[in-house]
């Protein structure tokens, strides 16, 4: 059984596994994000213990102020010590400003990083055909790399205050007044444990979040892709209230993500709040022995005011939802860059392996083919043996919806039979390299792809030695297939195409058909391909591949393609039958039948189309 | 609630409407937002009043007098400002989810009662991220604005505070200010810019790798994965430059900030000290000023509540955009009964200087199939559009049995007139929803009946799951869709039918059996079929011929056949190819919902 059925997995299920197995390898990820940012992520850390002086020293510093100075009549000293303060905070600044360029030089790559993973990853897993492009990829890239930056960024910026003001201001506490750091030390610890353990729900809400999020995203898409087929339905209400319910599911989520949170703030009256009555309600009798000073009061309640209470308040925002967000913001962007190892295809060798067979001929041969989706389902394709020689020009017709373009799908390597197998040159496809395959054969789909950018890049496209593709081949080849005047219209090769979706379906195609044309491949498969030009712009383009060097295989769309064959594959749901179009007639009532359509218009016209230009 | 902008068009919004759409988030979320202020500037009061009830008790403390009221009234100031926090919290989560719902519920609303021409100028992608992404950006900033408003009032009551415990001590605080001020504008402009070039950059990324994603099957089929990949990051190197913008300016700001306030603090608790010894000030004065310092200078953390302010007004204005979009204004009459009869009057369609149609004359005569050719651009799905009333004339009107459609109401319209796409988007979740789409109370035996008609019931049947399998997830070719499409605008039996290149992916044998069953087996309906084939001109009644936006002629196909020209149409080199210079109206044409990235830069003209 091959393993990328086209009966796509999606990534709903995805959104609703558990998240909880991909945690390890969401910090796996970080780490490797991080890892080559070792330098300027050790330089910020440098900084920011510099940045930390004062912190450690500020309710020392004020409290010798007081006691040597203030209070004992001596304002020159106590200046003095408070210029002291001035001096660390200078120092601080000095340290800030220092810190930003490495802080930059740890997210702006980064983020470039994120961008090419998930991009590479998308674009990757689209190609598989394992699954279908995905509706969020785009707000994926968008949305979750910025948050992911950003998270990142606030995180760094205030990892300072996390990690060294709290260990600072514990420690000038402890040289200032041991008694002190004793009263307000445990409280600390037991806010501190708590929160370990509040942080599970948060991250439960914070993930129901954004689960919430990429539904709404992956349900609205269809939907606003589709706004046209909604308002000729006249199912506008029905569509509102799909998209009405999500909206109102992703808020529900929002609120229970603020109830979540507030258990935060009690985490600091605990770790805050409660230490400070404590020490004013112990103070009086420990002045009274003798165990503090005024000064040292003023400092201690400097710590905690200025020092460990903010700290405490950025540790619980930062870490409680930065940190929450990151966490699943990583695991979301984790799933999403990591795909399964199983390759696409999975025997064939890269080019440079032992079993590596160049095959020396183009012809194509197919050995009891058959392809089914599904265990259960009827096949598509059954027992199909064909040989197509080399150079021949052979169309497949049949009804819609029998296989034709499953038939070059597996013709190409694309998809793997479920039983059987195709041969190109009398090498078994699964042994030909990937590389190969994909220079040697052009499939050219229904929907044609063009990008933004030059014509000639757009035509280019197939030519291997892209950057030498001579322009008289590019002209050559838009000649031949009969898109010169759109190309002169474009403004000829440097002509650009800034918005494809400008230019018609068929115009897009006759760039298509051009490119393939222009390419080396020795094995072209039309699939439909001309479906959006008219006949003789068909007939055209047809002639031109059929003139070309090479094998032709034409998936016709419409049955005068069959006429301009040398040979016709006749698929039908139960058969498929070979020959020419002389042969088919007589031999195939289903053949004779498809023909026979063309033969009621006025004047029999139709037939001379049928027989060809 | 109002709209924001009553109907702007896409040039003229601008940053102003962008603001306006915050104000009419804000009036919106009145209730909750009143309780957020409400709590929060009683948090703000009590935050005032800490630092003079700790100074009192501090000095209680130190002076040896009976401690415990002071400190049992700190201790139940420091409770209720945790409760007012939290109150504020779980206030503001529901005024940004309330606006967050009504943003994006006025965004869907907009969208759907927008023209399909007209929504159709927004890719899909992009719908998205304002749908999803930039709406929740706009939500934020009315609590946003609230809060950074409160914490400036707040750090105003610091600065009375320290006059009040010296007026040296209040002086000494406002020297530095000034200079402050100066350096937080200079980041504000700074950085609005900034953002825009930023958030520019990340759309052109996600424009490429939509469009890759669409031409993926060409990407596979070449193995160029590689470069596509390299393609879509062509951009990246912006994105990067925009974000060490971003950080260069932040640096060069926020180092000044950091040196001035902490000199500023110091020089407070300097002049708070000299009174301390002089005899004027106890201790706790100096914790006083401290404190009341630090709530002065808390204005300065507003800065980056304001950088989000900015983000969200370029957010706002990207709402906006959609917002302004016109609606097609509902009409209000009931269609009353009529055999389908369909008049074009005058209508005249103008796009980009050109027109796409140009005065037509036309009646489409009920109970018949009119079939309507013309090279790519002539206006065929322009006319298409307009016939169901998907999109407005310019001028002349569209009526349906003597009724103009634009007064006619949405509900009776739609039950009246059903259209088949070149590209149908299946939408509703499985086949046979996507077959009821619009006619939710049809029973599964009329989707049957429907899906036969269109040849696809066998198709159907043949899947994972038949009429229950999703969508979505239905291996599907073009021709597959196409007459899915075909069966939901067969399931309402509607008096028009209006089919768009509806049949363009069906191979010859399977488009003559669907054609026999628009003739045959909807004898009586009136249908309007834009077509290329000769086949399909052939079997119509009655053939209109669109040239440049005019009717060319009009006849039967066999009078018509003729002219050399017509015969052209059908066999020869495209005019269209050559002559076309102006772009049609196009539609994001939809294949199947799991494919929507990729249909977005797909347009359905009429193509020959």
């Amino acid at each position: 059984m091959p393993g990328h059925s086209v009966t796509s997995t999606r990534s709903r299920t995805a959104v609703a596994s558990p998240a909880g197995d991909h945690a390890q390898a969401a910090w796996r990820t970080l780490a490797e994000l991080l890892r080559p940012r070792r330098r300027p992520l050790a330089a910020a850390a440098a900084w920011s213990l510099v940045e930390a002086a004062p912190a450690l020293l500020s309710g020392l510093l004020i409290a010798t102020a007081v006691d040597r100075g203030f209070l004992i009549g001596r304002p020159a000293a106590g200046l003095a010590w408070l210029a002291l303060l001035g001096l660390t905070m200078a120092v601080r600044a000095v340290a800030t400003r220092q810190m930003f360029p490495h802080l930059a030089a740890v997210i702006e790559p980064l983020r470039d990083d994120l961008v090419r993973a998930v991009v590479a990853a998308t674009v990757t897993r689209a190609s598989t055909g394992g699954e279908a492009p995905d509706g969020a990829a785009v707000t994926r890239l968008t949305q979750q790399v910025e948050t992911l930056r950003n998270l990142m960024a606030g995180m760094l910026r205030n990892s300072r205050e996390l990690g060294v003001s709290m260990v600072a201001a514990l420690a000038g506490l402890l040289l200032l007044s041991p008694s002190a750091a004793v009263i307000i030390g445990g409280p600390v610890l037991v806010a501190l444990i708590s929160f370990a353990r509040l942080l599970r729900l948060l991250v439960v809400r914070q993930r129901d979040l954004v689960i919430a999020g990429e539904t709404l995203t992956a349900e609205a898409t269809p939907i606003l892709a589709g706004l046209r087929d909604v308002a000729a339905s006249g199912a506008q209400a029905q569509a509102q209230d799909a998209l009405r319910s999500l909206v109102a599911a992703q808020a529900a989520a929002t609120r229970a993500l603020a109830w979540a949170g507030t258990s935060r703030r009690l985490v600091v009256t605990l770790g805050a709040h409660v230490p400070l009555i404590g020490l004013l309600l112990a103070a009086p009798p420990l002045i009274e022995h003798g165990y503090l000073t005024a000064g040292e009061v003023v400092g201690v309640v400097i710590y905690l005011s200025t020092g460990l209470e903010p700290t405490l308040r950025t540790l619980l925002g930062t870490v409680g939802s930065w940190g929450v967000s990151l966490t699943v913001t990583l695991r979301r962007i984790t799933e999403a860059i990591t795909f399964s190892p199983e390759p696409p295809i999975r025997h064939r060798p890269a080019v440079g392996s032992e079993v590596v067979c160049l095959p020396a001929a183009d012809d194509l041969e197919t050995d009891v083919l058959t392809f089914a989706y599904s265990p259960e389902a009827t096949p598509v394709v059954r027992d199909l043996s064909l040989t197509i020689g080399e150079g021949e020009h052979l169309a497949v017709v049949g009804p819609s919806g029998i296989g034709k373009s499953t038939l070059a799908m597996l013709l190409t390597g694309l998809l793997e039979p479920t039983s059987g197998q195709v041969r190109l040159g009398g090498v078994p496809l699964a042994t030909v390299p990937e590389r190969h395959l994909r220079t040697v054969m052009a499939l050219v789909p229904q929907e044609a792809y063009v990008f933004a950018g030059t014509v000639r890049e757009n035509l280019a496209y197939l030519c291997p030695e892209r950057e030498t593709a001579g322009d008289e081949r590019l002209g050559a080849a838009v000649e031949a297939v009969g898109a010169d005047a759109l190309v002169e219209r474009l403004g000829g090769l440097d002509g650009t195409i800034d918005e494809p979706s400008v230019l018609s379906a068929g115009e897009r195609q006759l760039i298509t058909l051009a490119r393939t044309y222009a390419s080396s491949a020795r094995i072209v498969i039309l699939d439909e391909a001309t479906c959006h030009l008219d006949p003789a712009a068909e007939a055209r383009a047809e002639q031109a591949f059929a003139v070309r060097e090479g094998t032709l295989i034409v998936i016709a769309h419409r049955i005068s393609s069959a006429a301009r064959a040398g040979r016709i594959l006749l698929i039908d749901s139960t058969s498929a039958l070979a020959g020419t179009h002389t042969e088919l007639i007589s031999r195939s009532p289903l053949y004779a039948d498809l023909v026979g359509h063309w033969h009621d218009g006025p004047h029999g016209h139709d037939r001379r189309l049928a027989g060809g230009i | 609630m109002r709209d924001p902008a009553p109907e702007p068009s896409q040039e003229q919004v601008t940053r102003r409407n962008g603001g306006r759409l915050v104000t009419s988030v804000a009036t919106g979320t009145w209730a909750p937002l009143t309780l957020t202020l409400m709590v929060t500037v009683a948090g703000s009061v009590t935050a005032l009043a800490l630092p003079a009830v700790l100074a009192g008790t501090v000095d209680a403390v130190v002076a040896g007098r009976n401690t415990l009221p002071a400190t049992r009234n700190l201790a139940l100031l420091l409770v209720g400002m945790t409760l007012l926090d939290i109150a504020s919290v779980v206030a503001g989560a529901a005024c940004v989810a309330s606006a967050v719902v009504s943003l994006r519920m006025r965004l869907v609303g907009r969208l759907l009662a927008a023209s399909a021409v007209e929504a159709a100028r927004f890719p899909t992608g992009e719908l998205v991220n304002r749908l999803v992404s930039n709406t929740a950006t706009t939500a934020y900033v009315p609590v946003t604005l609230l809060r950074t408003a409160v914490g400036v009032i707040t750090s105003a009551g610091g600065v009375v505070a320290l006059f009040t415990i010296d007026w040296r001590v209040g002086t000494a605080f406002l020297a530095g200010v000034p200079l402050t001020l100066v350096v937080i504008r200079l980041l504000f402009t700074r950085m609005s810019g900034l953002y825009d070039d930023y958030q520019a950059a990340q759309g052109r990324l996600a424009t490429r790798l939509t469009e890759t994603l669409a031409g993926i099957r060409t990407v596979r089929a070449a193995g160029t994965v590689d470069r596509e990949i390299s393609r879509v990051l062509d951009p990246l190197p912006e994105l990067s430059a925009a974000g060490q913008a971003l950080w260069k300016v932040q640096s060069r700001s926020v180092w000044q900030l950091a040196l001035m306030l902490p000199l500023i603090e110091v020089f407070v608790l300097g002049v708070a000290g000299f009174g301390v010894a002089e005899g004027r000030l106890e201790p706790g004065a100096l914790l006083a000023a401290a404190g009341y310092t630090t709530l002065a200078l808390a204005f300065v953390g507003q800065i980056e509540s304001l950088m989000d302010v900015a983000y969200g007004r370029s957010a706002a204005q990207r709402v906006c955009q959609v917002l302004a979009l016109p609606v097609l204004a509902p009409g209000s009459v009931p269609l009353a009964a009529g055999p389908g009869t369909l008049s074009f009057r005058g209508v005249t369609v103008t796009r980009e200087g050109g027109p796409l149609l140009d005065g037509i004359d036309l009646e489409i005569p009920a109970g018949a199939m009119t079939a309507v050719v013309g090279p790519s651009g002539a206006g065929k799905t322009t006319l298409a559009l307009l016939a169901g009333r998907l999109a407005d004339p310019d001028r002349g009107q569209v009526l349906l049995d003597g009724q103009i459609l634009g007064e006619v109401d949405p509900a009776s319209l739609r039950s009246a007139v059903a259209y088949a796409f070149e590209r149908p988007a299946l939408l509703g979740g499985d086949i046979a929803s996507a077959i009821a789409y619009g006619n939710a109370t049809s029973g599964i035996e009329e989707v049957r009946a429907a899906a036969s008609a269109a040849h696809v019931d066998d198709v159907i049947r043949r899947l994972p799951a038949g009429y229950r399998t999703p969508a979505a997830e239905a291996p599907l070719s073009g021709g597959e869709i196409q007459r899915l499409g075909l069966a939901r605008a067969l399931l309402p039996r509607a008096r028009l039918t209006i089919l768009d290149d509806a049949t363009s992916s069906l191979d010859t044998a399977t488009e003559a059996q669907v054609t026999s069953a628009l003739v045959e087996g909807m004898r009586g309906r009136t249908r309007l079929v834009i077509a290329h084939r000769p086949a399909t001109a052939a079997r119509a009644d009655l053939v209109v011929w669109l040239e440049a936006g005019r009717i060319r002629a009009q006849g039967t196909h066999r009078e018509l056949w003729r002219d050399p020209a017509y015969r052209a149409l059908f066999a020869s080199e495209p005019a269209a190819l050559a002559g076309r210079d102006r772009s049609p109206i196009t539609v994001p044409a939809a294949t199947r919902p799991d494919h929507a990235v990729q249909n977005q830069e797909e347009s359905c003209p009429a193509t020959p």
